[in-house]
C-alpha cells in the first residue's frame, strides 16, 4: 500500500507539471504544447534539486512503462479519418516506408562520422 | 481566466464520465485486456517489432469497436481517460533525459548535430514525397511530425494544423519499419558505431526505434533515448515557429 501512495503522489505531482505548463502557454498564448513546456518544467526542477525525488521516481516509471497504452485511443481515431488516407494511400506509403528508410540510414552514417573520433578516444 | 476555468470543468466531466458511465468502464476494460494480451504476445515473441504492442492492442481493439457497430468517436469519448494519461506520460520523460545528461554534455554539439541531422531529414524527405503527390495540405503537415514521439507529435501537429489522429498512426507505421529493416540498412551502410546506430534510430523512430535499440545493446539504447528526447523537443518547438 505504501508504495501505491508513493506513486499516487509521484503523479500527482507531475500532472501538476503538466497543468503549468498547459496553463503557461494558454496564458502566454505561445505555439507550443504544454506537454513540452511541462516536460521542461519538470526538466528545471530536478536541475534545481540536483537528484530525482524518490516519489516522482514511483509516479513515472509506470507511466513510462504503460505508456504504449496511452496512444491506443488515438491510434483508432485513424479510422475516423480513413477516407483521407486512402484518398492519398500511395504517397503516404513512399513517405512512411521508403524515406524512413534512407533517412535512417542517412543520419546513422552522419552520426558516425559525427562521433567516431570523440567516442574512440574515450575507450582507448 | 474564465475561459481556462471553463476549459478545464468541462474537460475534467469528460474524463469523470469516461471512467464512471458503463460504456466507458466497458471500454476501457475491453482495452486494457487487449493491452495485457499485446504485453504477453511481446514476451512470447521476444519483442519482435511486428508483435508491436500499440499495433496488437488497436487491432484487438478495433475489431471489437467494428463487430459490436459501435461509433469510432463514440470510443475516443469512452476512453478519454486513457488519452488524457499521454500528458502526465510525456512530461515523465524528462527523468530519462536527466538521467542521460551527463553524456549529452560529454558528446556536446556533435550529437546535437546527429540528431538535428535525423531531425530535418526524416521530415523533409518525408514532406518532398506527399508534396510530389500533391496530397491535402492537412496531411502534409501531418507528415512534419511523423518522427517524433507520439505525444509530442499529436500537440505538435495540432498546432501547425495537421491531424493529431493521423499522425498516432504516422509515427508508429514510421516507428515500426524503422524498428524492423535499421539492422539490414545499418550493414549496407556499414555503421558500426553503437552509438551512431542508436541516435539515428531515437531520432528518425522515436519511442519504438529506442525499443529496438536497448535490444541491440546498451550504448545504443542509451543514445537512442538522448535522440528521441532531443528530437522530440527540437520538433516541437521548431514546427509551430515555422508553421503556426
Amino acid at each position: 500500500m505504501n508504495s501505491f501512495i508513493q506513486f499516487l503522489v509521484g503523479f500527482i505531482l507531475i500532472t501538476l507539471f503538466y497543468f503549468a505548463g498547459e496553463l503557461l502557454v494558454n496564458l502566454l498564448n505561445v505555439p507550443f504544447p504544454g506537454t513540452l513546456v511541462g516536460l521542461l518544467l519538470l526538466l528545471l526542477f530536478l536541475f534545481q534539486r540536483k537528484r530525482v525525488p524518490s516519489v516522482i521516481v514511483a509516479g513515472a516509471t509506470p507511466l513510462l512503462k504503460y505508456m504504449t497504452l496511452f496512444f491506443v485511443p488515438a491510434v483508432l481515431g485513424v479510422g475516423v479519418y480513413w477516407d483521407d488516407i486512402a484518398g492519398s494511400f500511395t504517397a503516404i506509403f513512399i513517405a512512411i516506408f521508403f524515406t524512413t528508410i534512407v533517412s535512417l540510414g542517412v543520419s546513422a552514417w552522419i552520426a558516425q562520422k559525427l562521433m567516431a573520433p570523440v567516442v574512440s578516444e574515450e575507450q582507448e | 481566466m474564465n475561459l481556462l476555468i471553463e476549459l478545464f470543468v468541462s474537460k475534467a466531466t469528460t474524463l469523470f464520465l469516461s471512467v464512471f458511465s458503463p460504456t466507458g468502464a466497458l471500454w476501457i476494460g475491453i482495452t486494457l485486456c487487449a493491452y495485457l494480451f499485446s504485453l504477453w504476445v511481446a514476451r512470447k515473441t521476444n519483442n519482435n517489432p511486428f508483435a508491436n504492442p500499440v499495433l496488437v492492442t488497436a487491432v484487438i481493439t478495433g475489431s471489437a469497436i467494428v463487430l459490436s457497430q459501435r461509433d469510432m468517436a463514440a470510443y475516443q469519448h469512452d476512453t478519454a481517460i486513457i488519452h488524457w494519461l499521454l500528458g502526465p506520460a510525456t512530461v515523465a520523460l524528462a527523468l530519462p533525459m536527466y538521467a542521460q545528461w551527463e553524456k549529452i554534455r560529454a558528446l556536446g554539439w556533435r550529437l546535437v548535430a546527429a540528431v538535428a541531422a535525423g531531425g530535418i531529414i526524416a521530415p523533409v524527405t518525408a514532406w518532398l514525397a506527399v508534396y510530389a503527390f500533391d496530397t491535402p495540405l492537412a496531411i502534409q503537415m501531418t507528415m512534419l511530425a511523423k518522427s517524433i514521439t507520439t505525444p509530442l507529435a499529436m500537440e505538435a501537429t495540432k498546432q501547425i494544423h495537421g491531424v493529431p489522429a493521423l499522425a498516432a498512426v504516422f509515427v508508429i507505421v514510421t516507428g515500426i519499419v524503422g524498428a524492423v529493416l535499421a539492422p539490414c540498412v545499418y550493414r549496407i551502410l556499414s555503421v558500426t558505431l553503437p552509438q551512431a546506430q542508436g541516435v539515428a534510430l531515437g531520432s528518425v523512430c522515436h519511442a519504438i526505434g529506442t525499443a529496438k535499440a536497448l535490444h541491440m545493446g546498451e550504448k545504443t539504447g542509451a543514445l537512442a533515448t538522448l535522440g528521441l528526447c532531443l528530437n522530440g523537443i527540437m520538433t516541437a518547438i521548431v514546427l509551430p515557429l515555422l508553421f503556426a
